[in-house]
């Protein structure tokens, strides 16, 4: 396990070509990405061992000049660095009615900082026919566990990245690992075919290859589960949401809102809210690649800057939001470590990381007995988010109905929440005291730029439309 | 190249293998509130090698990637890793695309521009748009693409294309007395005309003006729904997905040859036809990542499943013929006119959230941004409703429009009219 030889060969280069750049331009800075992502996946029939989609190399030069922020991807920096500058430079000598609109106000800040980072993980320990077998062994247990499956899949799919953050006064590069173990049932008990998925989520190799296993009898309760299910009657209902479904409120509800380039574009209501309430007082909201090891973890961002633990609301109160280089210089404020691009090939942003809500003091038993009608939502599907005008739509995969304060029989599927976020934060009355981060998920904003992600946190009994 | 080729050639444990090449030139020009904030230039090449080796009567394949750092000495390293790799893989045998060769470029006049003229001129194009007192594009991302990408084989066959495309991603926004609202607009294209670019800008800043003016509506809407063509693309891409041989080779269709997609029909008979090229669609590609030419076949003829379509290996493991990864879908235009959409109440969507479509749990639903409620009479703009409804139900009687439009790889009905959905 080691920082990537590749761009630890390309280190003088960045600095030479930082210093190249740096006569043209009052900022420069080059990220280097050398990602290796790797997934070995059988299915009833076929075995695969692929290249990831997250793979790529290459690097992206970030500059400004005050007035505009230029940013040049390319594959390799080694050569004849003053000529590279030069093409460089020449790139960005574009019509002149395009430069006079300018935004301005982009004296992008470069404070000192020499460091590496680095999160052990057993990832090389186990080789591709190990893990081979340990696919094969699940996928197997999977079909002989019931008659009714028609297809398993087992997947494990690993992401090692390696990032080199040059600039003129900082030198810093991380190197992680990622690893998801995901399991697939395509089911038929009855007329109606349903497909499930569960997964495990870690940095160690042995803590995915040990949970593997136990997803096979949550597979099955789930393909049970939805081939019962019916569709929701539309309407309002108390609800208590698992913590992937609480983590898909905190993410969709409210986290996009709070990503402070929206703020720069006047797109987000939150802004207008900062130090008011937004959501019921006993609720409080994080964000940070540093505020758990999840999927969204890291140790500085793409703009070089270190990853934060953004308190985002306070008993009910929103602090602030979360912000890349570029934003926090537009609003003035400090940089929150949350820029993000999808790769080295494209624009960073201001991104979500980890985000979850806080745990609170009730028991889940209780929450549950508090509610004469109603339903408790279990796991994401998918959701959407509307940070200006804080419409909300998210999708549950299931739900079980709450009748006279206990959990029955009663399932539906799918689920589609929506409503008004304030509406939906304020009516948070309990939250329970244990705590989950799920690690799988990947988020795009809008309707691209998709980054690795998690979200979670307790069970939160809220009211709210389903449909 | 060449080394890449001797180096596989000189393996003997290669079977076979495939080079992919995808060289994307970007220029991506970046506003907030008209002014701009960041140009960026792009120029990558990606080069994945895959490599089959046949071994005790089964095939297996391994990818890598060669980068321009890559050495000679660590691409022969990366073939003798793939090949191990491979020989871990018992899949059932199946052939490569057999040798042909063409050179292309999927029509587009794109290439009649440098690509920071046009990225300017499709920047004036938008924002010239805007001549809507209280509107405005708060935020506009504007990225022009060209790509060239490349397929060889070791049976022979290799084939290059080019193909541009472009992305207008605008927020048109309303401000006002009120709380200001805003719209999200992804406008793909692969033709430049002003003017098309312009009165889509300018649809979407009216749109947003209805949408502050829209009201949440105090009285129970019972009536039909219409879905444009942004819906209908994501309605019609789910049953075409569910026919795709991969789905079918891995049993997670829900549809066979000569099942109905429509039960008892009494409404329009659904027709969809898979394309590789659909001119203006930014999805038209002339072959596959595995080379295959890409034509076209009828999927659903008059609500019946007549074919599957797919990649060349689960077409032969499926004993069918690869028709290669076709990524342009067209739907027969049906038989409502005009006039009906707005004859009688209807609930007319033009933004949603996202239509939810889930053919396993027979449901279509979602939370609408902007709707256009029509009594009849007059039209009434609203917003903060759901829909919700079984989609067996929807499809038994729903009417397509005899128009036709565009959108990302979906040509077909500009509209549909729905019955027995649940607005609340």
């Amino acid at each position: 396990m080691c920082f990537s030889e590749f761009l630890n060969s390309r280190r003088s280069d960045a600095k030479a070509l930082v210093g190249e750049l740096r006569k043209n331009f009052q900022y420069a800075s080059i990220l280097g990405s050398d990602i290796q992502s790797k997934t070995i996946r059988v299915d009833r029939n076929t075995t695969n061992i692929s290249t990831g989609r997250d793979t790529e190399c290459g690097f992206v030069i970030k500059l400004s000049d005050g007035k505009l922020i230029y940013e040049y991807s390319l594959d390799d920096i080694s050569g004849n660095i003053p000529e590279l500058a030069q093409t460089i430079t020449d790139a960005f000598q574009m019509n002149a009615k395009l430069m006079d609109s300018a935004v301005g106000n982009l004296n992008l800040t470069d404070e000192p900082l020499v460091q590496s980072f680095r999160r052990p993980s057993d990832l090389h320990n186990y080789k591709d026919d190990e893990l081979l077998r340990v696919c094969i062994e699940n996928r197997d247990k999977l079909l002989n566990a019931s008659q009714y499956i028609l297809n398993a899949l087992a997947v494990i799919s690993s992401y090692e990245v390696s990032k080199l953050f040059i600039s003129e006064n900082r030198e810093l590069d991380q190197h992680f690992v990622w690893i998801n173990g995901n399991m697939i049932a395509i089911y038929k008990e009855t007329e109606k075919l349903v497909q499930v998925y569960d997964g495990v989520y870690g940095d160690q190799m042995t803590e995915i290859i040990s949970g593997m296993p136990a997803l096979i009898n949550k597979l099955l309760r789930k393909a049970t589960i939805l081939t019962r299910a019916k569709p929701v009657t539309p309407g309002v209902y108390d609800v208590i949401t698992d913590p992937s479904i609480t983590g898909l409120i905190a993410h969709e509800a409210f986290g996009h809102g709070v990503e402070m380039d929206q703020f720069v574009k006047d797109r987000a209501l939150a802004k207008e809210y900062v130090g008011k309430y937004v959501a019921s007082p006993i609720c409080n909201m994080r964000d940070g690649a540093a505020s758990v090891v999840s999927a969204g973890s890291y140790f500085f961002d793409d703009d070089g800057v270190l990853a934060g633990d953004t308190q985002i609301i306070k008993d009910g109160i929103l602090v602030t939001g979360i912000s890349d280089l570029s934003s926090a210089t537009q609003l003035c404020t400090a940089p929150t470590g949350n820029g993000r691009r999808e790769s080295s090939r494209r624009k960073s942003y201001a991104r979500m990381t980890n985000t979850f809500f806080e745990k609170g003091t009730d028991k889940l038993e209780d929450m549950i007995a508090s509610i004469d009608h109603g339903y408790m939502l279990f796991e994401t599907n998918n959701g959407m988010e509307d940070p200006k005008n804080w419409a909300i739509q998210c999708v549950a995969e299931y739900g079980i109905e709450i009748k006279d304060g206990k959990l029955t029989e009663n399932y539906i599927s799918p689920v589609v929440m929506s409503g008004y976020v304030p509406d939906l934060l304020k009516s948070i009355s309990m939250i329970s005291d244990d705590f989950v981060i799920t690690g799988s998920g990947m988020c795009g904003k809008g309707y691209k730029e998709w980054v690795r992600v998690s979200d979670g946190g307790p069970a939160l009994k809220v009211k709210v439309k389903l449909g | 190249m060449n080394t890449i080729i001797k180096l596989l050639q000189e393996n003997s444990n290669v079977s076979n293998y495939k080079i992919n090449i995808h060289r994307k030139e970007t220029c991506e020009l970046f506003y907030i509130h008209g002014k701009l904030e960041t140009v960026r230039r792009t120029d990558n090449c990606e080069k994945e090698v895959t490599v089959y080796v046949d071994h005790d009567d089964f095939k297996g394949d391994a990818q890598f990637f060669v980068y321009p750092s890559t050495t000679e000495n660590q691409i022969a390293t990366l073939i003798s890793e793939a090949v191990k790799k491979a020989n871990l893989i018992n899949n059932q045998p199946y052939s490569l695309p057999q040798a042909e060769t063409g050179e292309y470029v999927v029509s587009s006049n794109f290439s009649e521009y440098e690509a920071t003229d046009l990225a300017s001129m499709i920047s004036d194009a938008v924002f010239s748009a805007n001549t809507i007192a209280g509107a405005s594009l708060n935020s506009v991302e504007i990225f022009i693409n060209k790509h060239t990408e490349t397929v060889f084989n070791s049976l022979g066959l290799h084939k290059t294309q080019t193909r541009y495309d472009a992305m207008v991603e605008a927020i048109p926004t309303f401000n006002g007395a009120k709380q200001s609202v805003e719209l999200y607009e992804q406008y793909n294209f692969a033709e430049y005309e002003k003017e098309i670019v312009t009165a889509e800008i300018a649809g979407k800043l009216q749109e947003v003006k209805l949408r502050y003016e829209a009201i949440t509506p105090d009285f129970p809407l019972d009536c039909k729904v219409v879905l444009n063509k942004q819906e209908l693309s994501e309605l019609f891409w789910n049953i075409a997905d569910d026919l795709n041989y991969s789905s079918v080779y891995s049993h997670s269709n829900l549809r066979n040859k000569g099942d109905f997609i429509q039960e008892d029909p009494i409404g329009d008979k659904i027709g969809i036809t898979m394309f590789g090229q659909i001119i203006g669609s930014i999805r038209s590609s002339k072959f596959d990542s595995d080379g295959l030419s890409l034509d076209s076949i009828r999927l659903v003829d008059e609500s019946k499943v007549v074919n599957y379509y797919g990649a060349n290996r689960y077409g032969q493991y499926l004993n069918e013929t690869p028709t290669g990864n076709l990524r342009c879908l067209s739907v027969d235009p049906g038989s409502a006119e005009e006039s009906a959409f707005s004859a009688e109440p209807t609930l007319e969507i033009i933004s949603m959230s996202g239509l939810q479509v889930d053919l396993y749990s027979d449901y279509i639903g979602g939370e609408i941004r902007l709707a256009y409620y029509h009594d009849g009479n007059n039209i009434t703009p609203v917003t903060g409703v759901s829909i919700s409804g079984s989609l067996k139900e929807v499809l038994k009687d729903i009417r397509l429009s005899k128009t036709t439009g565009i959108f990302d790889g979906y040509c077909g009905p500009e509209k549909a009219i729905l019955e027995h959905l649940k607005i609340f």
